[in-house]
């Protein structure tokens, strides 16, 4: 059979021969791709051999060559798209080398603010309270003296209405003046007008008194004020609250205490003192709604009793997050505001 | 309330030496410890002698040569000191003691003479600002004679611990040694030593009459007349509680009356009788009286002051301050002192207004004990007996119009339970309240006889805090109440996500003061009648700078930004939501909650973006996001001028129709005044609108069909807004976007003209758009442009 092999046939058996070193020679994809073209392509032997099939008369014979012809075409193929690969991964491999950045250079970064600590400090107890049931409400900060310490059962002389200790405003000539609330509190008498029992609800926002700036001080600062009416509220209903509250916050080994105090519009009132990064420090003021207050508002204090608390989100923020003086607050520098993650 | 341990041990048997454990038993009573120290004697190594003899140094005339007695043997110590004589007992700082820190006493030689030791004087032992002589111990204190050669320290009771305690206003009772050990003893349920209070009653008798003109002003004034003082020095042991006490020794009458009031809380003032007369008599003052006081300065009355008369002439502001014209002096030898009872709102009132608070009046204004009177003025002048050889006359006087009595409080005991959330049985509660001597009979409900004491126990809910605080507020169990839920109100969600967005578009929120200064609105530049030029004024401001509420959040945060900037931080975005005061309310002023932000400096370079300036797009791209961040379809914006901002580059905000806000870049000359230079971007907005209810967003659903895309660009006048240009372009619902993608001017297009590109994104919601569906729309949008705002297609259409 050998020596009937017709001659394009013998051209093929060398061509394939001779492919692998030819292929394998083939560096790039370019190269590649002249080699592809040589050996399979429209002018190449493999394409001069199929061109002679047609001058085969015997079907048979024919077919049998058209398929050692195709055998051929086929594993030169399966050669050439092997290199392929290994070219074309060798390739990446190369540029994507010469694609390489230096990762330690700043990041494209999109530009991110914060939120004050106050305003976080503030959402975060918000929600504790929001998850013991509690709803949210806001106030005037420019308030009436009647809800700031009136209808709170502060008396008229008490030291607190002075010039020295609150600002009052030009507003209006009611003998009801116009001042700058000095607590939260004023919400308790407003919400209770407001709503029918049971109230529990948390204040928080801005309050104002006559004092200068310094380490400790603030003409301008931020309470949340909490009040609970209910039937059967107790101060033991509030002693387990704040001391919740407190290792929320704090963490859950914070221990509490609470000294007894006085405050014109909750009886009992309470201190409650947390004992936090080795010390005790004052926390907030508390005790059962005086049942003036529920006079005032039209609550019947024979029936319903209740709870208040106020606590400086100032203070809260600074003890958590090693603050020391107060003024750092009111700074907008970006170096100070950055830190409020 | 500052005193000492020892001064409490007068008075109670407090079983714990360790004074932490006090401090403790304070604060479960209700009496905060504001600070407290140990008391250390300032010396090692005194101890108490006697003089056995006293004589000249041979070689030496300024000091004496002693024989001091300390007990254990007799030392011969060479004195400089005058002030005593042989059987003096004196302190003595034998060879080895040490004074102060580090001055040891040893055996020296004093011209000739061995000096075995020291006699001691105050200033040297730390024990007091004499030291004219040495402490000669016989008098001020007898029990020394029996001392001798025991501890110096030991014998003056040091160590001492010092407390000071801040006693709520609601306890004018505790404004005392007496009262606060009253409430120790209640605690630690042990006796309270009374002290006999009496007078040596064989002087002559009372010549001072008193009347009252205002019995409802001063209802009781008591009263003890004192002959034969020798006006001096107090001895040592009241100059030292004394000074514990914070107060400054005067004389033996002046600390008499201090001493008496910080023991038992009655303030008390002696006149000199020899300039009074024998009349006294309590009036209100007459409009534009005036008085010199004891402190020299002349005040001038009003009729709602209270004053003590001679009859005629004020000598003392009742309950606030004495004159002087009848004040105790060297030569006094004669005196009255009163205690009497003042309404505590007339005190009040009258001591601010003059500006005389005082350590009296501080016990006047919130409540002093009206049946202790008699007691206030005989403690006094047992004292002068004691101290500066005083006589009382046998008879008080006490006109006692008012005469206050113990009232009585039905107490049910379910009060406690329903209040406390313990329940307390009657003898219990009887148990604990007969331990602050309240009187109490009955079983439920209980009757409580309150002593006059207690002006605060008016109603049960104090005697509930009463048995609270001697119940314990720890023994009180916890539970933890739930409310019936309801959340975050939707107005604080809202404020909640646009402080989200503000945070993550890269601003930082800030919190100005809500006031500012009149310079800061004008530094606005704002016109005449501008709603934010009249600023509610503050009445007591505290300086100029805070003199006016603040009409808008800028000043404060233009103020803010420039402080930062100033130093040398590149950029300054900051954010504040606050309310601003605005007159027009009809009680309350209005209070609007406001968003403001600005941007002022330069953004940092990085290695591959360069620093640039904020402009106003910077803004209005903020305002983008955050109305699609907060569901408002219809806001807008339009070109503007307005005060305050530069006049090409200033947007309104609207939503609807409605203008909610401004932003832009601040006006040149403004920011200049605020000290900042180069464009500054700001911004305010209104959040009523932002923070109503558009109820939740309702999901569309994104065509899966191929988009048809296309540009056109159009010429239009230079002043048509790019805005418009899209607007008039909206022809058909079939277009999803319109995205203006270059904007230009250019002579080659005419002179005041400028080019806008748009690329249109159409897609169907049902199918694949065609050619020849999509080309009518592109001439629809041409022929609408051209129509509406005069724009002319560049190239074919």
């Amino acid at each position: 059979m050998t020596t009937n092999l017709p001659k394009p046939m013998e051209a093929l058996k060398k061509l394939l021969a001779d492919a692998p070193a030819r292929i394998n020679g083939a560096a790039t994809i370019a190269e590649l791709d002249v080699c592809e073209n040589d050996l399979i392509g429209r002018t190449s032997p493999i394409a001069a051999a199929r061109r002679t099939l047609g001058q085969i008369n015997d079907d048979a014979e024919r077919a049998a060559t058209g398929k050692e012809i195709n055998d051929v075409a086929s594993q030169i193929h399966a050669m050439i798209d092997a290199r392929r690969a290994v070219v074309e991964t060798a390739e990446e491999s190369d540029r994507l080398v010469k694609d390489a950045v230096d990762v330690t250079l700043p990041g494209r970064r999109p530009e991110r603010g914060t939120h004050h600590v106050i305003q976080s400090t503030t959402d975060e107890i918000v929600d504790i309270f929001v998850g013991l049931g509690y709803t949210v409400a806001t106030g005037p900060e420019a308030e009436t003296e009647f809800y700031n310490f009136t209808a709170l059962n502060i008396p008229r002389t008490h030291p607190s209405r002075a010039e020295s200790d609150t600002l009052y405003l030009d507003y209006g000539d009611d003998e009801d003046q116009i001042l700058l609330r000095t607590h939260t509190s004023p919400m308790q008498a407003r919400y209770m007008e407001q709503h029918d029992p049971p109230a529990y609800v948390v204040v928080p926002g801005r309050v104002f008194r006559a004092d200068a700036v310094d380490a400790t001080h603030s003409p301008v600062f931020t309470q949340l004020e909490g009040l609970a009416v209910d039937e059967n509220i107790t101060l033991g209903d509030l002693k387990g609250t704040l001391a919740a509250f407190a290792k929320q916050f704090f963490g859950s080994d914070t221990q509490v205490k609470f000294i007894p105090h006085y405050f014109p519009f909750t009886e009992p009132s309470a201190e409650m003192h947390a004992y936090t990064n080795g010390r005790w420090i004052e926390l907030l003021g508390c005790g059962m709604v005086h049942p003036a207050v529920f006079e005032h508002v039209g609550y019947d204090p024979g029936r319903y009793t209740g709870f208040a608390f106020g606590m400086g989100m100032e203070r809260m923020a600074m003890v958590r997050h090693g603050i020391t003086d107060l003024r750092t607050l009111l700074d907008a520098d970006r170096r100070v505001l950055e830190q409020y993650q | 309330m500052k005193l000492t341990r020892s001064w409490i041990d007068d008075f109670v048997s407090v079983p714990t030496d360790d004074p932490v454990e006090l401090l403790e038993a304070f604060e479960r009573l209700g009496h905060e410890i504001e600070a407290w120290h140990p008391i250390e004697p300032a010396f090692r190594g005194v101890v108490v002698g006697k003089v056995l003899d006293v004589a000249p140094h041979p070689n030496a005339d300024k000091v004496r040569v002693t024989q001091v007695d300390v007990g254990s043997e007799t030392l011969e110590i060479i004195c400089g000191a005058w002030n005593f004589e042989a059987g003096a007992v004196v302190p003595v700082a034998v060879p080895g003691a040490v004074l102060g820190e580090d001055f040891e006493i040893t055996r020296r030689e004093i011209r000739g003479v061995v000096s075995n030791g020291m006699i001691c004087s105050e200033i040297e032992l730390g024990l007091g600002d004499e030291a004219d002589g040495i402490m000669v111990l016989n008098d001020d204190y007898p029990a020394s004679a029996d001392a001798i050669g025991e501890n110096f320290a030991e014998f003056m009771g040091l160590p001492d611990i010092f407390y000071e305690i801040n006693v709520t206003p609601n306890r004018p009772d505790c404004l005392s040694v007496y009262g606060l050990c009253r409430d120790l003893a209640a605690l630690y349920q042990v006796p309270i030593r009374d002290q006999n209070i009496s007078v040596d009653a064989s002087g002559e008798p009372n010549d001072v009459e008193v009347t009252i003109e205002v019995p409802e002003l001063c209802g009781r004034f008591a009263g003890r007349r004192v002959r034969g003082i020798t006006v001096g020095a107090s001895p040592h042991w009241i100059r030292w509680r004394l000074t514990q006490a914070g107060v400054r020794p005067i004389s033996n009458v002046v600390d008499a009356s201090n001493y008496a009031m910080i023991e038992y809380g009655y303030p008390t003032h002696a006149f000199d009788v020899d300039r009074l007369g024998t009349t006294i008599s309590v009036r209100l003052a007459t409009e534009g009286e005036s008085i010199v006081t004891l402190d020299d300065q002349e005040r001038t009355l009003t009729s709602r002051d209270l004053v003590v008369t001679d009859g005629s002439q004020p000598v003392a502001i009742g309950g606030v301050m004495g004159g002087a014209s009848t004040e105790v002096h060297d030569g006094t030898t004669d005196v009255f002192i009163e205690a009497a009872y003042w309404d505590p709102a007339t005190i009040l009132v009258s001591s601010k207004r003059l500006d005389l608070r005082s350590e009296a009046s501080k016990r006047f204004e919130r409540g002093a004990d009206p049946s202790f009177c008699p007691k206030g003025a005989d403690r006094v002048a047992q004292l002068l007996t004691d101290i500066a050889g005083g006589v009382p006359a046998p008879d008080p006087v006490d006109v006692n119009p008012a005469d206050v009595q113990p009232w009585t409080i039905t107490y049910p005991l379910s009060e406690t339970e329903r209040i406390l959330g313990v329940a307390l049985d009657a003898e219990t509660t009887t148990d604990l309240l007969g331990r602050l001597s309240f009187v109490v009979s009955g079983t439920d409900p209980l009757t409580v006889t309150v002593p006059t004491r207690r002006p605060d126990v008016q109603r049960p809910v104090d005697l509930v805090e009463e048995i609270a605080r001697l119940h314990g507020f720890a023994d009180i169990p916890d539970s933890v109440p739930s409310g019936p839920g309801g959340g975050l109100p939707y107005e604080e969600r809202r404020l909640r996500r646009i402080r989200e967005v503000m945070v993550g578009a890269g601003y930082f929120q800030t919190m100005t003061f809500s006031f500012i200064g009149d310079t800061d609105l004008d530094k606005l530049a704002l016109p005449e009648g501008h709603v934010a030029r009249s600023g509610i004024a503050v009445v007591n401001p505290l300086n100029d700078t805070e003199g006016v509420m603040r009409t808008t959040l800028l000043p404060g945060m233009l103020k803010a930004a420039a402080s930062a900037l100033g130093r040398g931080v590149g950029e300054s975005r900051l954010f504040e939501i606050g309310k601003v005061f605005l007159s027009g309310g009809a009680k309350l002023p209005d209070q609007p909650d406001r968003l403001g932000l600005i941007l002022a400096g330069r953004t940092t370079a990085t290695w591959d973006v360069p620093s640039s300036e904020f402009t106003i797009y910077d803004a209005t791209g903020t305002w983008e996001v955050l109305s699609t961040a907060l569901n408002i379809p219809d806001a807008s914006l339009r070109q503007a001028s307005a005060p305050i901002f530069h006049p090409g580059r200033c947007a309104e905000v609207l939503i609807g129709d409605v203008v909610v806000g401004t932003l832009g870049e601040v006006h040149p000359s403004v920011a200049r005044s605020f000290g900042l230079h180069g464009r500054v971007v700001a911004g305010e907005i209104d959040l009523a609108e932002l923070l109503i209810d558009r109820g939740p967003w309702q999901y569309k659903s994104p065509s899966i069909f191929p988009p048809s895309i296309f540009d056109m660009a159009f010429i239009v006048n230079g002043a048509v807004p790019g805005a418009s240009v899209v607007a008039a372009s909206a022809v058909s619902n079939l277009i999803e976007r319109s995205d203006i993608f270059d904007v230009f001017e250019d002579d080659s297009i005419g002179a005041g003209k400028k080019s806008i590109a748009i690329r249109f994104t159409l897609r169907a919601t049902d199918r694949t758009l065609t050619d020849q569906e999509v080309a009518p729309i592109r001439k629809q949008i041409a022929e609408a442009v051209a129509d509406s705002v005069g724009g002319e297609l560049r190239g074919e259409l």
